[in-house]
């Protein structure tokens, strides 16, 4: 009888154990997705940094003084004058006061009153420098196509669908950040039972081990098949500046995967290696 | 004692790759069941901005105009002889243009006008040349032809055009000459200054008007024009 109690404790305590380490990698894992989620998608400067990277400022430079070159053809506008115009603006200063509304849950409309103002005013002093007959400037069509301008200058700055998004990404952040800080403790906490619950050191590393091995497995799989399909890479969209915008910084996003997968890693040998030479004294011991 | 020491190290030692294993299956599989149903419609949507091609940013176009040589005109001298059967094309030796490729070439001599004719009137064709309604019809087809142009640029020399001027259109199939019927200026959203569903040949070419004005203007010129000479394209062979 004695014996046999003795037995399912036996059973049970390395499945109990098992089950604790299933839960500390599960925790793991999520709390990576979440401070990869925190350092990336939720970080102003990791979208800066992008856009830097992949020279998107002056893509969308590019973008913009050839779309208003073709408004110019269809409105009597040289490609000089655009390309004056065009050098003028700073194109990094608006983006990145763009994207910092975002961030902080501003409105992400693109303000227009400015560059209406000196587009219109270039357009006068072209008028002025060319001597073109006032009868040949109707002010109504100049009028109309400042605002086709101003249109094709907002679709330029502006990144498609985040004004759709921007408030609940804002809302979201709080909600994140707390998840992030309740999955620690947990991690921690269930990290401390094994550690301190179990009588054989060896045992302690044995199962925090699986824990790390684990969350390493998983957290790899993730941007490994994300890289080998060459998904990101298929994405459709408008513009060169917003493709190139896209794979850089989906593709930084997913190479910070590889950062907690390494530091999972490390984890996993160093647990291994306590516990083989706890096991290797215990025995000889 | 050894042989059983030895075995209980060789059981851990697997259990060290099995056991991660394992649970990294359970984390992405209970992952992909929790996140899956209620992320399924974004998943769905989002596979719309995918596809298997790159994408081409390049402003190029593709040009499949090879110009034929015109046909030899009737004598008039001749008179007694029937007015010979129209010529026709069969549309199956037609390569009929995708949007953006240059097709043929839009020529009015009097207009001073020789430019390059190209399938769909966007940024690239209208930067290069005139450019065909993709929704109206292909010279020969028997139908209505829509025109654009820049009246900055290349179409510029519409304001010298009058009724009766000739208008030749050069494709890799035939050669086209209509004339000029009427010039008209219409707002830009008047439905009346043209008829897709016609069916009779008819040419319409139209910018922007007034000519050398700065900024956008709602007016339009339209320049209509008949066939005179060019073979049609037999839909049924």
């Amino acid at each position: 009888m004695a014996h046999s109690h003795s037995k399912n404790k036996s059973v049970i305590k390395p499945v109990l154990y098992a089950f604790l380490s299933f839960a500390l990698a599960f925790m793991l894992f999520l709390l990576s997705i979440c401070l990869v989620a925190r350092i990336t998608l939720f970080s102003q400067d990791f979208m800066l940094t992008a856009m830097a990277e992949c020279d998107y400022y002056s893509m969308i430079k590019d973008e913009l003084r050839t779309q208003l070159k073709n408004l110019g053809h269809a409105s009597g506008l040289n490609d000089d004058f655009v390309d004056t115009y065009v050098e003028s603006l700073d194109i990094r200063q608006i983006e990145t006061e763009y994207i910092s509304a975002f961030y902080s849950g501003e409105s992400t409309l693109v303000e227009t009153n400015e560059f209406k103002q000196t587009f219109k005013a270039a357009i006068d002093q072209y008028v002025e420098d060319n001597n073109i007959d006032k009868s040949k400037a109707n002010e109504n069509n100049i009028i109309f196509l400042v605002d086709e301008a101003a249109g094709i200058y907002v679709n330029c700055i502006s990144i498609p669908f985040f004004s759709v998004i921007a408030n609940y990404f804002y809302k979201l952040s709080t909600p994140l950040n707390i998840a992030a800080v309740a999955l620690f403790v947990f991690s921690l906490a269930v990290a401390a039972i094994i550690f301190f619950t179990n009588e054989f050191r060896h045992r302690r590393y044995r199962y925090l081990c699986y824990a790390c091995t684990a969350s390493f497995i998983s957290i790899t799989v993730i941007p490994l098949v994300v890289f080998i399909s060459k998904y990101i890479e298929k994405i459709n969209l408008g513009t060169r500046s917003l493709y190139n915008l896209f794979v850089t910084y989906f593709t930084s996003l997913f190479k910070d995967f590889w950062v907690f997968s390494g530091v999972f890693l490390f984890l996993s040998i160093l647990t291994f290696v306590l516990y083989y030479r706890a096991y290797n004294k215990a025995v000889n011991g | 004692m050894r042989k059983h020491q030895s075995s209980h190290r060789s059981a851990n030692g697997k259990n060290f790759i099995i056991l991660p294993i394992i649970f990294s299956v359970l984390i992405l599989g209970i992952s992909c069941a929790v996140v899956l149903p209620s992320a399924s419609t974004f998943i769905t949507l989002s596979q719309m901005f995918f596809s298997d091609d790159n994408k081409d940013f390049s402003t190029d176009y593709t040009n499949i105009f090879v110009p034929v040589a015109d046909e030899p005109e009737e004598s008039s001298t001749v008179e007694e002889q029937p007015a010979p059967e129209p010529k026709t094309v069969p549309i199956s030796s037609i390569t009929y243009p995708k949007s953006g490729e240059q097709f043929g070439e839009l020529i009015i001599e009097d207009c001073q006008i020789d430019d390059k004719l190209f399938f769909g009137d966007g940024n690239i064709e209208l930067n290069n040349g005139v450019g065909l309604y993709t929704g109206s019809f292909i010279p020969g087809y028997g139908k209505t032809i829509l025109i654009a142009g820049h009246n900055n640029t290349y179409f510029n020399g519409l304001k010298y055009a009058e009724i009766g001027q000739k208008v030749k259109i050069r494709t890799s199939y035939g050669n086209y000459t209509y004339e000029i019927t009427d010039i008209q200026v219409k707002y830009y959203n008047d439905e009346s200054a043209y008829d897709l569903t016609a069916e009779t040949e008819n040419l319409i070419m139209y910018t922007c008007y007034p000519f050398d004005e700065l900024g956008l203007t709602p007016k339009r010129c339209f320049v209509y024009g008949k066939l005179v000479s060019g073979p049609q394209i037999d839909k049924n062979s």
